[in-house]
C-alpha cells in the first residue's frame, strides 16, 4: 500500500469541513474558557469565604478529572438523569469549563500581582468600582497574562480532537470516518496531522505577537 | 487664625486621629489643621507615619478613631456623633476635592498619557471626550509635556512620569493636593523639574498643598508652615525660617542633622 494522491485529493473537502467544525468548537469553547475563567476569578476575588469555597472546589474538580472522563460523564452519563445535551454542546461546554478552570487560575495570579499602587491610584482619582475594574484592573491583568491565556487557547484547539470520542465532526472525526469508509487510513490521518499543524503555527505566532503588543508601554 | 475668624473651615483637619495596624500604633491622638490656600510640609524620620497621614486624608485608609475633615466635611463619617461611617457616594464626592501624587508615580501603564489624564474627568465628572482632552492638554502644558500626550508611561523618564501624575491629579480640579515624597524615586538630575512644577503650582493657584518631602531646601522655600512629626505626634510646628534655623525641639534638631549629614 502506498500513498494515493487521487484518494487524498478526494477526501480534502470532508477534512476541510472538519477544519471548519474544529474552528467553531475552538471559538465557542475558548470564549467560554476566557470569559468563564474571568468570571470565576473575579467572583472568587470579591466574594466572602462561603462563596469562595465551593468555587474553589469546582475549579479543582474540573482540573483534577481527565477531560475524557468529563466528556463521557456528560455525554453518556447525564442521559441517565434525563438530560440529553447534543454532542456539540457537550463538547464545547466541557472543553470550555475545563479551560475556564485553568484560565481562572491565571487571572487569579494576575489579580494578586496587581501592584497596590494601581489600586491606590484608582481610589485617589475617585474612580468607581466598575470603572476601576473594567478600565484599570482587568486590562492590567489581561495584558500581563496574554501569553499564558493564549497558550491555553492553543492547547484547547488541539484538545478539540478529543471530541472525536463523542462524535462531534471535528477534523480528527472526519479523517477517521473517511478512513473507515474506504479502509485507507494513511492519507486521512497524515492530512489531518498536517492540517492541525498548519493551523497551529499561525496561532502560536499570533499569541507571540499579541504578547509583544500588550507588553508595550513599560510593563 | 484668619480663617477661623472669617468662619472658613480649614482645608484639612485631623481631629484626635488614632491609627493602628494590628498591634502597631502609628498615630495616637494626632491633631493638625491646614488652612485653605496654605502650603504645609510634613517632615519627620522614616516610619514616623507621614504617608499614613496623607493616606488618611485621601481616605485610602480609615482611622482607628478620631475624625478627619476636608473643607469642613468628614471623610470618615456621615454622622460623626453617632459614628455612622461615610457612604460611598459621600466619600466619592468629598475625595473629589482632593488630589494625591505618590512616590512611585502610579500611572496606569496600559494607557497613554492622555488616557491617564482623561479617565477620571470622563467617568467621575462626566465630561465629554473632547472637553476632557482639551483640559488634559492644558494640564499637560502646565507641566511642560504637551508633546507627550500619546506616549505610554513606560516611554517617559521618571521625572516626566511624575509630572504627568501631577497633571492627572490636577485634572479633577482638586482644592487640596497631597504630595507624598514625589521626588524620592527620582534620579537626582530629574528632581529639579518636578519641584519646579510644584513651585509654580503653589505660586500661581490658591490650591492647598500638604507635602511630605525630604528636600529641605525646597520645603523651606515654598512652605508657609513646617510640621515636624515623629512617632505619630507633632513635635514642632512653625514657620520655615524659624524651624530650620532655630528649632526649639531637640528631636527636630536631631532629625535635621541626620538629614543634612547625608
Ligand atoms: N498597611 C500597613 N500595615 C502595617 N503597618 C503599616 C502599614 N502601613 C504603614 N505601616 C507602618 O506604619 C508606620 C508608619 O508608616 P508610614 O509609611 O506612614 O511612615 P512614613 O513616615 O511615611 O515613612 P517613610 O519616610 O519611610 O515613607 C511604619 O512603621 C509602617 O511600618
Ligand atoms: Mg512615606
Amino acid at each position: 500500500m502506498s500513498w494515493d494522491w487521487r484518494y487524498a485529493w478526494q477526501i480534502v473537502p470532508t477534512l476541510l469541513d472538519g477544519v471548519a467544525q474544529t474552528f467553531l468548537v475552538t471559538l465557542v469553547s475558548a470564549t467560554i474558557a476566557l470569559l468563564g475563567g474571568l468570571a470565576v476569578a473575579v467572583t472568587r476575588w470579591l466574594s466572602p469565604a462561603v462563596v469562595r469555597a465551593p468555587l474553589w472546589l469546582l475549579v479543582e474538580l474540573t482540573r483534577g478529572v481527565p477531560i475524557l472522563v468529563l466528556l463521557f460523564f456528560c455525554f453518556y452519563g447525564l442521559p441517565g438523569l434525563g438530560l440529553r445535551p447534543s454532542a456539540f454542546v457537550t463538547g464545547v461546554v466541557v472543553l470550555g469549563a475545563v479551560y475556564a478552570a485553568y484560565c481562572s487560575e491565571v487571572y487569579r495570579g494576575g489579580l494578586a500581582s496587581v501592584p497596590p499602587t494601581v489600586w491606590d491610584a484608582s481610589a485617589a482619582l475617585g474612580l468607581s468600582t466598575f470603572v476601576t475594574w473594567t478600565r484599570v484592573i482587568l486590562p492590567t491583568v489581561v495584558r500581563a497574562n496574554v501569553g499564558a491565556l493564549g497558550n491555553y487557547v492553543v492547547i484547547l484547539y488541539k484538545q478539540t480532537a478529543l471530541l472525536f470520542t463523542i462524535g462531534v465532526p471535528v477534523l480528527l472525526t472526519n479523517a477517521q470516518v473517511a478512513g473507515y469508509e474506504s479502509f485507507r487510513y494513511l492519507e486521512p490521518f497524515t492530512l489531518a496531522g498536517v492540517l492541525y499543524l498548519l493551523l497551529n503555527l499561525p496561532s502560536v505566532w499570533l499569541v507571540r505577537r499579541l504578547e509583544k503588543r500588550m507588553t508595550r508601554g513599560g510593563f | 487664625m484668619a480663617d477661623s475668624e472669617s468662619g472658613r473651615p480649614p482645608a484639612v483637619e485631623f481631629d484626635a486621629v488614632t491609627k493602628r495596624y494590628g498591634q502597631a500604633q502609628v498615630l495616637d491622638g494626632f491633631t493638625l489643621k491646614v488652612q485653605a490656600g496654605q502650603t504645609v510640609t510634613l517632615i519627620g524620620p522614616s516610619g514616623s507615619g507621614k504617608t499614613t497621614v496623607l493616606r488618611l486624608a485621601m481616605a485610602l485608609e480609615r482611622p482607628t478613631s478620631g475624625d478627619i475633615r476636608v473643607f469642613g466635611e468628614s471623610v470618615v463619617y456621615d454622622d460623626p456623633a453617632r459614628g455612622l461611617p461615610i457612604s460611598k457616594a459621600n466619600a466619592g464626592r468629598r475625595s473629589r476635592q482632593i488630589g494625591m501624587v505618590f512616590q512611585q508615580y502610579n500611572l496606569f501603564p496600559h494607557m497613554t498619557v492622555l488616557a491617564n489624564l482623561t479617565l477620571a474627568p470622563r467617568t467621575v465628572l462626566g465630561l465629554r471626550r473632547d472637553e476632557a482632552e482639551e483640559l488634559a492638554m492644558e494640564h499637560l502644558a502646565d507641566v511642560g509635556l504637551r508633546d507627550k500626550s500619546h506616549a505610554y508611561p513606560g516611554q517617559l523618564s521618571g521625572g516626566q512620569q511624575q509630572r504627568v501624575a501631577i497633571a492627572r491629579a490636577l485634572a479633577l480640579r482638586p482644592r487640596l493636593l497631597l504630595l507624598d515624597e514625589i521626588t524620592s524615586a527620582l534620579d537626582p538630575e530629574l528632581i529639579g523639574e518636578v519641584l519646579e512644577v510644584v513651585r509654580k503650582l503653589t505660586r500661581t493657584t490658591d490650591i492647598t498643598t500638604l507635602i511630605v518631602t525630604h528636600e529641605m531646601r525646597f520645603a523651606r522655600e515654598i512652605s508657609d508652615r513646617i510640621v515636624m512629626f515623629d512617632r505619630g505626634e507633632v513635635v514642632e510646628d512653625g514657620l520655615p525660617a524659624q524651624l530650620f534655623t532655630a528649632p526649639s525641639s531637640p528631636r527636630t534638631r536631631e532629625f535635621l542633622h541626620s538629614i543634612l549629614d547625608h
